[in-house]
């Protein structure tokens, strides 16, 4: 282990950090235009039926313009930068497992951080919209569901993380696991293919967005991925400083 | 000079007899249940504890009305009860390999490792279809006795193996993982329960839907079958690839 160390120290900051301090301010910029997009660009959506004929905003209508639908601009790209960053995990993990290199186990592992973060983001935007839409604020609906079981085993893959104390041990078990909890993301995006009854609607589908509503949910899709790879490369970056540092002081002690 | 090459030439005829996979799985699988068939260790602990399960069960249904539907509920309960049954089983299927050094002595010999995935999946899935075999007539003795069980409730028998098959797959490996993991217990519930979640749902609606039996309900019953052995299918390859990298680390 410790002649391992000497030979070669942890790396790190290589060109694709500097690419990350460009593209953070940048993503964050993109979905603050994307935001203003949903609200000032997209057309409101036609949602529940108003009962009888009502005057809202000076115009007679019989159905309700949905403004709860503008978080749906974001849930979507947050949840499918969600999977992108889970399958990366995973893909990191394979390469762990073949390799059995740290470089690969803390890609892993910051990875399946990035995929925690949005996968909260998607939880919690997609409550406002259960909440203002569905009127409760659960359901046990089966994307829902699913999603939420996609939660915990990234919840229980760092709750395993901790509970191990040996570097390689460690790094296997959790690749293992970020392989196998890939196996839900599937299962949670076509369910609601699957199980027509559902209630969660189906966008991605051919017809399922008007043209302004694509174009507001792709702008959000660029800068919501910017910040993703801007947040693992920062986040990787400080990890691989602090393991140079440890195999840094480690060589001064020998 | 002679005698050298005698035994040169003896080293070459020499015979080994490699053990076919398939008699190393045999000697895997027969060391398991021989285990058991002499303790009886993990056959008691989850049949009396299965029963308890079904006595709580009880306790919570109590209060309830006659007419309350129990038949729309039963798959659901059945299923959890299956659940926390294997999860006290599968807690055990490794501890004894552990306390007494026998998972060292297995990985000392030359054999694919993937084997002693088959192998222990294997018995921990007699043991769960073992206690399956009392626990499910008991839950029909308990509670099913003198509701109008559908005919076609014998149909449950396939979302019963099918959805053990998957338990017994994952936890194989799930449980490899998690003891020589800090609160090894609790550490396999926590990954256990989202894992076989899906194929949970799965069985509990086709089980339910042969013990209730309304119209049509082979359309239910057909695709959640069809997803369930898919999970399977998926699960059991997967941990079946992974198990080497596991059990080794």
């Amino acid at each position: 282990m410790a002649g391992e160390k000497t030979s070669k120290l942890p790396e790190a900051g290589q060109w694709p950090d500097r690419l990350a301090a460009v593209l953070l301010p940048l993503g964050a910029v993109v979905s603050v235009i994307g935001f203003l997009m949903a609200f000032l660009y997209a057309a409101p959506v036609n949602g529940a039926s108003v009962e009888g004929v009502e005057l809202i905003g000076g115009q007679m209508i019989n159905t309700k313009l949905l403004i709860s639908q503008k978080i749906f601009y974001f849930h979507m790209p947050v949840a499918l930068v969600s999977f992108i960053a889970l399958a990366f995990g995973a893909y990191y993990g394979a390469r762990f497992l073949a390799t059995k290199q740290q470089r690969f186990d803390t890609c892993s592992k910051i990875a399946m951080e990035i995929a925690l973060v949005f996968v909260v983001a998607t939880m919690a935007t997609g409550e406002m919209w259960t909440r203002f839409e569905w009127g409760v604020w659960w359901y046990w609906e089966p994307r829902l569901t699913t999603y939420l079981v996609l939660m915990l085993i990234v919840i229980a893959y760092f709750i395993l993380r901790n509970a191990i104390d040996d570097f390689e041990r460690r790094g296997v078990y959790a690749a293992v696991i970020s392989i196998v909890s890939l196996v839900d993301v599937p299962i949670c995006f076509m369910v609601t293919r699957m199980i027509p009854s559902s209630v969660h609607p189906v966008v991605l589908r051919a017809g399922g967005m008007s043209g302004d509503m694509g174009m507001t949910v792709a702008v959000c899709m660029v800068g919501l991925l910017m910040v993703a790879f801007g947040l693992y490369r920062a986040r990787f970056r400080q990890v691989r400083m602090a393991e140079r540092v440890e195999a840094l002081k480690e060589l001064l002690d020998e | 000079m002679a005698e050298r090459m005698q035994t040169a030439r003896a080293q070459r005829t020499v015979e080994v007899s490699r053990p076919s996979t398939f008699s190393q799985y045999k000697a895997l699988l027969r060391k398991d249940l021989e285990q058991e068939f002499r303790t009886k260790e993990m056959l008691t602990s989850m049949g009396i504890y299965a029963l308890l399960v079904l006595v709580v069960y009880g306790a919570a249904l109590g209060q309830t009305s006659k007419d309350l539907d129990i038949l729309q509920m039963c798959g659901g309960l059945l299923w959890a009860l299956i659940v926390f049954t294997s999860l006290l089983g599968l807690n055990r299927s490794f501890s004894h390999e552990k306390e007494q050094g026998c998972l060292e002595g297995i990985l000392l010999v030359p054999l694919d490792r993937s084997v002693v995935f088959l192998a222990k999946a294997t018995s921990n899935l007699l043991f769960l279809l073992a206690v399956e075999v009392v626990a499910v007539p008991l839950f029909f003795f308990f509670f099913l006795q003198g509701t109008s069980v559908a005919s076609s409730f014998w149909l449950m028998v396939v979302p019963l193996l099918v959805g053990t098959v998957g338990v017994a797959g994952i936890g194989t490996l799930l449980s490899t993982i998690t003891i020589n993991t800090r609160g090894k217990d609790v550490m396999l519930a926590v990954l256990f329960i989202p894992l076989v979640f899906p194929l949970l749902y799965a069985c509990v609606s086709s089980t339910t839907a042969v013990i209730v039996g309304a119209e049509g309900f082979m359309d239910v019953f057909v695709p959640a079958i069809a997803l369930a052995a898919g999970y399977d299918v998926v699960m059991v390859l997967v941990s079946w690839v992974l198990y080497d990298y596991v059990v080794s680390a």
